[in-house]
């Protein structure tokens, strides 16, 4: 009885162990995933945070500077209805609203899929001026694995 | 038309199978339980008529098919039609149900006389699977939808898929997952017969590693796409996706641990039950997460309404098992003890509780995003960050336990057990930690992962030395044939270390591509340099080109070393005309110590200048010799045994002759 009651504590131990961990590394780790409409609503208490924001992007404002490595591009909420940070797999089209954010990447290459109102999530932190210094700009391709009715 | 029929047909036949087996065992009818296997082969031919039928529309470009009109193309390769049958969801669903179809007609096969009693339930169970696959075929997500207006060209298959390991990842993950069933069942069997002792196990070990087999090749076939087609220079990145694929590998990995336990020792019943429930649920909870949108994957395939249903039957899946699980709880109990934390029994506990934790921890990153919104209101996700924080440490454990685990004794290690088994492998592994400290290695982690694994290999040499010398005693033999034979009877234990070996070369891997991997962007003209650890490299040019089905850019890099000119590479820029979609091509040099992967990042017609993402990963290399070896010692563990063989044989036939000698004794005695 005695050896089991040894067991039961180092398997007991060790599972903590592992709760701990886990619980540490997302506190030090997880980021916020909101909307461009959500972090503008509370864009004074997200100032210098790092997040994930899903926007779509604005029409004819892409600025692409090979030579730096250097994309600019403004960011729009996504419309009304398609507000869950989820990727859309089908970009709908609908009328541009105004730039929210200016994203500007540095240093990475410009992304396949990065034209007019598509829609992408933006991984960066939060500046003055509605600026987003994004480390990441991730699009996801119009798939069309849910292809539309065309009835 | 005709595929659809026979899909509703083989509905029909799994009902028809549940209900005669059900019939026939309870009222001992053999002719019903005859029929209900005669059932089972019928719905496999259905789904095979089913099967056919999608691929026979794909490779006759049979636009009136809403599934060909959306997943090919008229100019798509002749290859990629056959594998765009897994490129969509009712296609994928469809290929799932019909290796279902296939592992219930040998089960039902392979049992016609043996496992009497546990086998039909065990068919039960897996024809109700197998009702739920057809019934979301049937009624949900039908895959022969006939279009009003036939198209005069189909959308194509996603220029992501038009890929080899594309090709046969899908198929290789599958397998694995759907494999996972038969063990399953066979718990289950075994929970509602009564019959708890390890006959379900040992009846379904093959089909357990076959499961890993292909649980393995599917996780590194994964990867390696993910190398050769995204063009980001890594091969994992912890998204939903994968983590749903590599999850239930880390928990069958368990379950394979923990089954030598009770077939030893007759301990951890309970807890393979539910290992192996937990593989189960894993491989439903996997299709749910990437088909219904729940969580966001950069690369999710679907979102449909398929995932209510999936949930829906995961749940009463679960619900079904625990209750049948708590109701044999009392006869569950193992007399056997854990006696110290020096024995194997302990190693393997460990080793457990490491891939289980490593599962968990994976689901809870997995999951997070979805559970701090509903209770705290706001979407909070964790990255690649998370993961490798948690499993960095635990997987150094893993790999420590699995150097330990082979060699220490049964029940309790003695101080000389311990010299004997690990002195001169602990001394490899100290040795290459300070080789690798005066070679200039700093980071505490990469140095004590290279130590273990070397550890790890001297204990895996160690025990073929042993073996090999022993036989050399007993029956006079040179050390090649020794070992040829040590390995031909022993081919569980060999193969298993050999897996070892492989997993070890993957860890080597990928903790080199973690820990040292460069990478530059530069944008260049023609004829300009630029250079990346001992490489430098020198653009060319671009050339365009273009067939019916996709345009070409590509450029030309020649790569020198040390004023010598070593290799010219070719990355290059796809357009996809019928998908209207772009793609990469990666370049890559790849050589045991390191890999050159140039990615053609951009190309800029008003500047004339093209922009290269380069990167140098070391060692990665090793993940994927790695898993040649893992596919080659899963090879020799499952290759049939002579010994095994006539061991099942004679206790069949013994089985056989105790029932005649009991009836004969039980007449005697009256």
């Amino acid at each position: 009885m005695r050896s089991r009651l040894r067991f039961i504590i180092g398997v007991g131990l060790i599972i903590g162990a592992i709760g701990y961990l886990i619980t540490t590394a997302i506190r030090s780790t997880s980021e916020y995933y909101l909307t461009a409409s959500e972090v503008s609503a509370r864009q004074a208490n997200l100032m210098g945070q790092t997040l994930r924001i899903a926007g779509r992007v604005r029409p004819g404002t892409i600025q692409w500077d090979p030579a730096t490595l250097t994309l600019a591009f403004g960011l729009m909420a996504l419309p009304p209805g398609d507000d869950s940070p989820a990727f859309k797999a089908v970009t709908t089209t609908s009328g541009p609203t105004p730039a929210l954010f200016e994203v500007i990447s540095k240093g990475e290459p410009r992304p396949d899929m990065l034209t007019d109102n598509r829609d992408v999530v933006v991984e960066g932190r939060l500046g003055v001026g509605n600026l987003i210094e994004a480390n990441q700009v991730m699009t996801k391709c119009p798939s069309k694995y849910v292809p539309e009715k065309t009835n | 038309m005709i595929g659809q029929l026979a899909l509703a047909l083989a509905l029909l036949l799994a009902v028809y199978s549940i209900g005669a087996n059900l019939y026939g065992v309870t009222r001992s009818r053999p002719d019903l339980i005859a029929s209900a296997r005669h059932a089972l082969w019928a719905m496999f031919a259905m789904v095979t008529v089913g099967i056919a039928a999608l691929w026979t529309g794909l490779l006759t470009s049979d636009f009136s098919l809403e599934y060909v009109a959306s997943y090919s193309s008229t100019t798509l390769p002749t290859a990629y039609k056959i594998t765009a049958l897994w490129g969509g969801q009712q296609g994928s669903l469809l290929f799932w149900t019909w290796l279902l179809s296939i592992f219930t007609a040998i089960v039902a096969f392979q049992n016609r006389r043996r496992n009497p009693g546990i086998a039909q339930w065990a068919l039960i169970v897996m024809a109700g699977v197998a009702c739920f696959f057809l019934s979301m075929l049937n009624f949900v997500t039908r895959p022969f939808e006939i279009l009003a207006t036939i198209p005069a060209n189909g959308t194509d298959l996603n220029p992501l898929l038009q890929n080899y390991w594309m090709a046969i990842h899908p198929p290789s993950l599958y397998t694995g997952y759907v494999s996972a069933t038969v063990p399953f069942a066979f718990g289950a069997a075994a929970l509602i017969t009564g019959r708890l002792d390890d006959s379900w196990i040992r009846t379904t070990r093959r089909w357990a590693i076959f499961s890993w087999f292909f649980l393995t090749l599917g996780n590194l076939f994964g990867a390696r796409w993910a190398y050769e087609v995204l063009g980001w220079g890594g091969y994992w990145a912890w998204d939903p996706v994968e983590n749903a694929a590599f999850m239930p590998w880390l928990v069958m990995t368990a379950y394979l641990h923990s089954v030598m336990i009770q077939e030893r020792k007759d301990m951890l019943k309970v807890w393979n039950l539910v290992l192996i429930g937990m593989v189960f649920g894993l491989t439903l909870f996997g299709t749910f997460i990437t088909r219904s949108g729940v969580i966001s994957s950069v690369h999710s395939f679907t979102q449909s309404g398929l995932g209510p249903y999936f949930l829906g039957f995961l749940i009463t899946v679960a619900v079904l098992y625990t209750t049948l699980l708590l109701s044999r709880l009392g006869r569950l109990r193992s007399t056997a003890q854990f006696e110290s934390y020096l024995s194997r029994e302990a190693a393997f506990l460990f080793n457990n509780l490491m891939l289980v934790g490593i599962a968990f921890a994976v689901f809870w990153g997995t999951l997070f995003p979805v559970l701090s919104e509903a209770v705290r209101g706001v979407k909070i996700t964790v990255g690649p960050p998370f993961f490798n924080r948690v499993n960095a440490p635990l997987a150094l454990a893993l790999i420590f336990l699995m150097g330990v685990g082979p060699l220490i004794a049964w029940r309790r290690a003695s101080a000389s057990n311990l010299v004997r088994a690990f002195a001169s492998p602990a001394i490899i592994g100290v040795i290459v930690g300070i080789a690798a400290f005066t070679l200039g290695m700093r980071q505490w982690y990469a140095l004590s992962a290279f130590s273990l694994a070397a550890f790890v290999i001297a204990t895996v040499v160690s025990e073929f030395r042993r073996g090999v010398a022993a036989r050399g005693h007993m029956v006079d033999e040179r050390p090649a044939r020794a070992l040829v034979n040590l390995v031909a009877k022993n081919n569980r234990r060999y193969g298993g270390y050999v897996i070892h070996v492989g997993v070890v070369l993957a860890f080597v891997g990928i903790v080199g591509s973690s820990f040292f991997k460069a990478e530059v962007k530069q944008s260049v003209k023609p004829g300009e340099s630029f250079s990346i650890g001992p490489y430098t490299l020198t653009y060319i040019g671009v050339d365009g080109s273009e067939t019916a089905h996709l345009e070409t850019e590509r450029a030309r890099v020649e790569v020198s070393r040390d004023g010598r000119q070593i290799a010219t590479l070719a990355p290059a820029r796809l357009f996809y005309k019928a998908a209207q979609q772009p793609a990469t091509e990666v370049a890559i040099r790849s050589t045991p110590s390191s890999d050159l992967y140039v990615v053609l990042a951009g190309v800029d017609n008003l500047t004339g200048l093209v922009t290269f993402q380069v990167f140098l990963t070391p060692l990665v290399f090793w993940i994927w010799a790695g898993g040649v070896v893992m596919a080659l010692g899963t090879v020799m563990a499952m290759w049939p045994n002579v010994r095994e063989r006539e061991a099942i044989a004679t206790a069949l036939s013994g089985a056989a002759e105790s029932i005649g000698s009991e009836s004969a004794r039980g007449s005697a005695a009256t």
